[in-house]
């Protein structure tokens, strides 16, 4: 059974970065109560796989870009982080522009990759592939997680303050748009790059179920950032290995782990009011 | 008494419109104020210009150099959702201070701690934010306006969704921190009747203008229903004032 597991190593640690790093910023985005806006920026980067093949399919190159899709993911997904990033001072409530955005990406991704050349053989981009992840895919991943953990780490008391409460911040000298900006930016990155490879789904599941975990259990904001990243990181290799070994998709199997794991985390808060 | 902000001539408002025009008044050192007036009468644009986050249309808001605002933001406007004890809180107060990236000290905690002793909770520094009650809630957030060492304590609508023993609790306290202390106070509300016995001068909001003067010049009857419009009686009860609208179908505004 380990035989098995480890034929897929690569795979693992790269599951493993994308844990990290997703559930790490999804204690932001669980306390910020914008957990939609990972679904969004996730279908966001999906539709900007799917532009690239469709452009490349008719012969547009962009520069280069339709060759890589992942550029152009990167590109419309930091477009849309910079749109959620203001869009609290819209008419438009931002849950509705988050669902607007959600919807338009989502069919916009199905449409192109209908009307793409190779579109069939491209799902998996948009579904995700874990198994498919290549060790130069996970160097890749920890270039792009390293950094914005390290930011996060570094900034830990500025992003705290202007998420938890922005207009005494701003009394202080925050300037709290930059600083917002920077946080989407930051979570725009890290989606981009996990959507590549774990899909839509698992990567909303990295950002929101270990965070809800923490959020049950832990006591204070360090407890919260730890156990959303143990809770991520055992359902990755919980889930990982039993899709191996009962040849299960992978992404679903992890999820229910972090479903079991939420479950779990929600009994022992039980017992802690008790 | 220098003055530490004043409005010359200002006009407030968002894009070209002006809520509010033509304000002239200062906040002076050693006030203790009180911002009154009704929902959506403007209160929330003028504290926006004392805090240096709105810029006058017309005219000018100044600051003194080096001023500092403790700023005590509506209750409702913070998350009780994340896992923080009280003393993480107040030392948010000091963020500004502690410096870009850097992690509070023990130094930074001990003011936290001290700033929590000045509203009488230090005993609760590391209680979740979450299980304090109303009152409590309250005073972590003005001990986060103190740990700052403010010139100007501002607090937006203290009392609001408050019961009676902590609303008089809390508008005591404040009372002494400007006492005690000397601090500046600017208390910004919308209910006339709760801060009037307890600030010194009040600036009341009411259509597109503001009056300012003593308590005992803005809590008379003809100033009150000249700028609310609708006749209110004044009244006295153990030396303390309260305002009451006057019943009547001349009480109703068009």
């Amino acid at each position: 059974m380990i035989d098995a597991i480890l034929l897929f190593a690569d795979a693992l640690y790269g599951a493993l970065v994308i844990a990290v790093a997703c559930s790490t910023l999804g204690v932001y985005v669980v306390l910020r109560r914008i957990v939609f806006v990972g679904a969004a920026l996730a279908q966001i980067s999906s539709a900007g796989i799917a532009l690239a093949l469709f452009l490349s399919g008719i012969g547009i190159g962009a520069f280069g870009l339709t060759r890589h899709p992942v550029a152009l993911a990167l590109i419309v997904t930091l477009a849309g982080a910079m749109v959620f990033a203001g869009s609290g001072r819209q008419r438009v409530p931002p849950d509705a522009t988050i669902g607007a955005a959600y919807a338009m990406a989502a069919a916009a991704g199905i449409l192109l990759i209908a009307k793409a050349a190779s579109g069939e053989a491209h799902d998996i981009f948009l579904q995700g592939n874990i198994l498919g992840i290549t060790r130069t895919d996970t160097y890749v991943l920890m270039a792009i997680a390293a950094p914005v953990l390290i930011v996060h780490a570094v900034f830990y008391k500025e992003f705290l303050f202007i998420s938890f409460d922005r207009e005494t911040a701003r009394t202080l000298g925050y300037n709290v748009t930059f600083w917002n900006l920077f946080f989407y930016l930051t979570l725009g990155l890290v989606i981009a790059f996990a959507m590549q490879f774990a899909g839509v789904l698992l990567v909303f599941n990295f950002l929101v179920l270990p965070a809800v975990a923490g959020l049950l259990i832990a006591r204070s904001m360090r407890g919260m950032f730890a156990v959303a990243i143990i809770a991520s990181l055992a359902a990755s290799i919980i889930g990982f290995s039993l899709s191996v070994v009962f040849d299960l998709p992978t992404g679903p199997a992890i999820i229910a782990v972090s479903g079991a794991l939420l479950l779990i985390a929600w009994l022992i808060r039980i017992a802690q009011q008790r | 008494m220098s003055a530490l902000v004043t409005f010359d001539r200002a006009s407030l408002g968002y894009g070209r419109r002006a809520v509010l025009s033509n304000l002239s008044f200062e906040i002076r050192e050693g006030d203790f104020l009180g911002l009154v007036g009704p929902n959506g009468s403007g209160k929330t644009t003028i504290l926006r210009a004392i805090l240096g986050a709105l810029q006058p249309i017309t005219g000018s808001v100044t600051r003194a150099d080096g001023l500092r605002f403790g700023y005590v933001p509506q209750r409702d406007q913070v998350d009780y959702g994340y896992p923080l004890s009280v003393v993480d809180v107040v030392l948010m107060g000091r963020y500004d201070r502690i410096g870009l990236g850097k992690r509070p000290s023990s130094a930074d905690r001990e003011l936290a701690c001290d700033a929590l002793e000045h509203v009488g909770i230090r005993d609760l520094a590391d209680r979740p934010l979450a299980n304090l009650s109303g009152g409590q809630k309250q005073r972590t957030l003005i001990a986060r306006a103190l740990v700052g060492d403010p010139n100007v304590l501002i607090l937006d609508e203290p009392t609001n969704g408050m019961d009676l023993v902590s609303m008089t609790q809390i508008l005591g306290l404040v009372r002494e921190l400007h006492e005690r202390d000397g601090l500046t106070v600017l208390m910004v509300s919308h209910a006339l009747n709760e801060v009037a016995n307890y600030v010194e001068r009040i600036a009341l909001v009411a259509d597109e203008k503001v009056h300012i003067g003593s308590t005992d010049e803005i809590m008379s009857e003809e100033t009150l229903s000249n700028m609310y419009g609708i006749p209110v009686d004044v009244s006295s009860f153990n030396g303390l004032k309260i305002v009451v609208a006057r019943r009547g179908r001349d009480t109703r505004r068009s």
